[in-house]
């Protein structure tokens, strides 16, 4: 049966190629925008993700990694006097101004963390050494920051909330969702540049948990003694923070929203086009139930043609994802095409392609037979 | 044994709301082995009707039929496809082939929904194909094959499986009057030899003498009754 149907797309080439162009930009769509969807996630959350540490002590109600409120350094010895706590470090993340080099302001996120442990800082250098950072008011940029703030390079100084900062670094790999350059420089720094900081303020608490100490006893612990505050693992911050961004401002829900239209445009055009070959064979599908075919042998005709669709359209809007993934990369954008994203848009494909076949297999159920009694 | 066709007191009212229209009424017949039969009549004298229900696509309303012996009129939907499978092929009027599927894939696809593959499916395509005339034309697409070859390849996907009834709506309609007695001839001929039972329902009284019997329809009803001279 597979082999007619393919004989049969094969026969009518336009409309398979009408079709396939159809599940291809549909198939497409959803790539890109499940892509682009995934790769915001993952953005948000980069920095999380990136930085070792089992719990992250935040303040009361912070919603996400770039919008928390500083709290007393004192938590910081709180929580490093745990039992279960084997390391902790501070980390700043705030926002500031940095003067562009041609006159003009940039708004910038600032991370300041502590350059000896590492933690919270880059993770990849293109130049530099993120140990230079103590010590001075050095500061290190990453190369994505660049489209916003020229070319800079190693040794140039730029004026930060009106504090000369000299470059010493260049990072790779460092995106922000809300798209605002990431500049990193040493805690203690980043203390004195944001005036609401204060010297006795963090705005978060990274900690590790000793070896074979369960990180949710250290976390309940942690809620019992310290106020005003939240304790999360390490996990369920990225969580919240990617869930922040994705559901509550909505960024979630126009993907989601273009995901679902592209789906039913496809069904849409793969379910017409079936039912149109369906209609011009209805006689041939009559006369194969008049000769004993039972429904079941047609249906699978149909969904051959269906599945044919499906695996073309999808193969080629894989290629050609997989291709524009550097050409997103240069406008600044992270797409995410990964084994679990390939299989999900195949499973979405297929199921888009075989349900906009019921519609015909509904048809060839009803056949008239009187059809096949017509000259 | 069982005659292949034999319908008693069989009718079929079609109803639309409240109106009902009679389209057969008492129906009895016998059709044997060997035999082939004409159904004469004129439009909406109730033949492709009767065709349907002698190919059990169609169910009566009343009255029964038996095929080899079976009583279908009272089968479902689901066991109608197997007796249809095991005893009845047929040949209609606009040929119903596949147009991407060759001559011969035609004929292959009609032994694969009788449940015949391989290759028996492909030695019996071929010879049937031979037999028909059309050996040359085997991969031909039908766009490709004038309307007298389109038809003996519909008669080979017919004959092929060697289902012991055949069943023809106007299959000489759509062909001139030399092409469709030839078609008719070979059917006549193949399915005398192979002792099957043939019935064609036809308007065209320009091959009335190739019939063994034929029975003339009028109003649902089988009027007359005459034998060939064929």
């Amino acid at each position: 049966m597979f082999y007619v149907a393919l004989r049969i797309l094969l026969y009518d080439k336009v409309r398979s190629l009408i079709t396939l162009l159809g599940v291809v930009f549909a198939v497409g769509l959803i790539f890109n925008q499940l892509g682009i969807f995934l790769g915001l996630m993952e953005t948000s959350s980069v920095i999380i993700d990136h930085t070792p540490g089992d719990i992250w002590v935040t303040s009361k109600n912070s919603k996400n990694f770039d919008f928390s409120q500083p709290f007393p350094e004192y938590i910081y010895n709180h929580t490093i006097a745990d039992p279960g706590i084997q390391s902790a470090d501070k980390l700043i993340v705030a926002w500031g101004i940095i003067r562009q080099k041609e006159g003009g302001t940039e708004q910038v996120e600032i991370v300041g963390f502590n350059p000896d442990s590492g933690d919270g800082g880059p993770w990849e250098m293109m130049a530099g050494d993120p140990r230079r950072l103590k010590n001075g008011n050095f500061a290190i940029v990453d190369e994505s920051a660049m489209k916003r703030l020229g070319k800079i390079q190693v040794g140039e100084y730029r004026d930060v909330l009106s504090h000369r900062l000299q470059i010493v670094g260049i990072s790779r790999g460092v995106k922000s969702f809300t798209t605002a350059p990431i500049l990193f420089t040493s805690f203690v720094l980043a203390q004195r540049l944001v005036p609401y900081m204060g010297s006795d303020s963090t705005v978060f608490v990274v900690a590790k948990v000793k070896p074979g100490v369960p990180v949710e006893q250290v976390i309940a612990r942690l809620r019992g003694r310290l106020k005003g505050v939240d304790v999360f693992t390490h996990a369920d911050f990225s969580m919240k923070t990617r869930k922040y961004w994705a559901i509550e401002t909505g960024v979630g829900f126009s993907f989601m929203l273009t995901i679902v239209i592209s789906f039913l445009v496809g069904m849409l055009i793969v379910g017409q086009t079936i039912y149109n070959s369906t209609m011009e064979h209805i006689r041939e599908f009559g006369t194969l139930k008049a000769l004993g075919a039972n429904n079941s042998d047609i249906y699978r005709i149909i969904f051959s043609q269906a599945m044919i669709n499906a695996i073309l359209g999808y193969i080629v809007s894989l290629l050609i994802t997989v291709a524009t993934v550097k050409f997103y990369e240069l406008g600044g954008m992270v797409m995410v095409v990964r084994g679990w994203v390939n299989f999900l848009v195949l499973g979405l494909t297929l199921l888009m392609c075989l349900s906009a076949a019921f519609v015909s297999v509904r048809r060839i159920k009803n056949i008239d037979p009187a059809i096949l009694f017509r000259g | 044994m069982a005659d292949p066709i034999v319908t008693r007191e069989l009718a079929k009212i079609y109803r639309e709301g409240k109106i009902e229209v009679t389209a057969l009424e008492s129906i009895d017949v016998v059709l044997q082995e060997g035999e082939v039969v004409g159904l004469f009549g004129p439009s909406g004298s109730g033949k492709t009707t009767l065709l349907s229900i002698l190919g059990c696509i169609l169910r009566p309303t009343s009255g029964s039929i038996s095929i080899y012996g079976n009583e279908v009129a009272n089968l479902g939907e689901d066991q109608l496809p197997g007796i249809r499978k095991r005893f009845i092929s047929f040949i209609f009027q606009g040929f119903n082939l596949f147009p991407a599927l060759t001559a011969y894939e035609n004929v292959m696809l009609g032994l694969k929904m009788k449940g015949i593959a391989g290759q028996d499916a492909d030695r019996r395509a071929q010879a049937m194909m031979t037999e028909v005339g059309l050996a040359d034309r085997m991969h031909f697409l039908p766009r490709d094959l004038s309307g007298g070859q389109r038809q003996r390849v519909a008669v080979a996907r017919a004959l092929a499986a060697d289902s012991p009834i055949i069943l023809a709506d106007e299959p000489t309609g759509n062909l001139d009057y030399d092409n469709g007695r030839k078609v008719m001839e070979l059917l006549k001929e193949m399915a005398t030899a192979q002792r099957r039972c043939v019935v064609v329902a036809t308007h065209d009284n320009r091959i009335e003498d190739l019939f063994d019997r034929v029975l003339y329809m009028e109003d649902g009803s089988i009027r007359q009754e005459k034998r060939g001279s064929a």
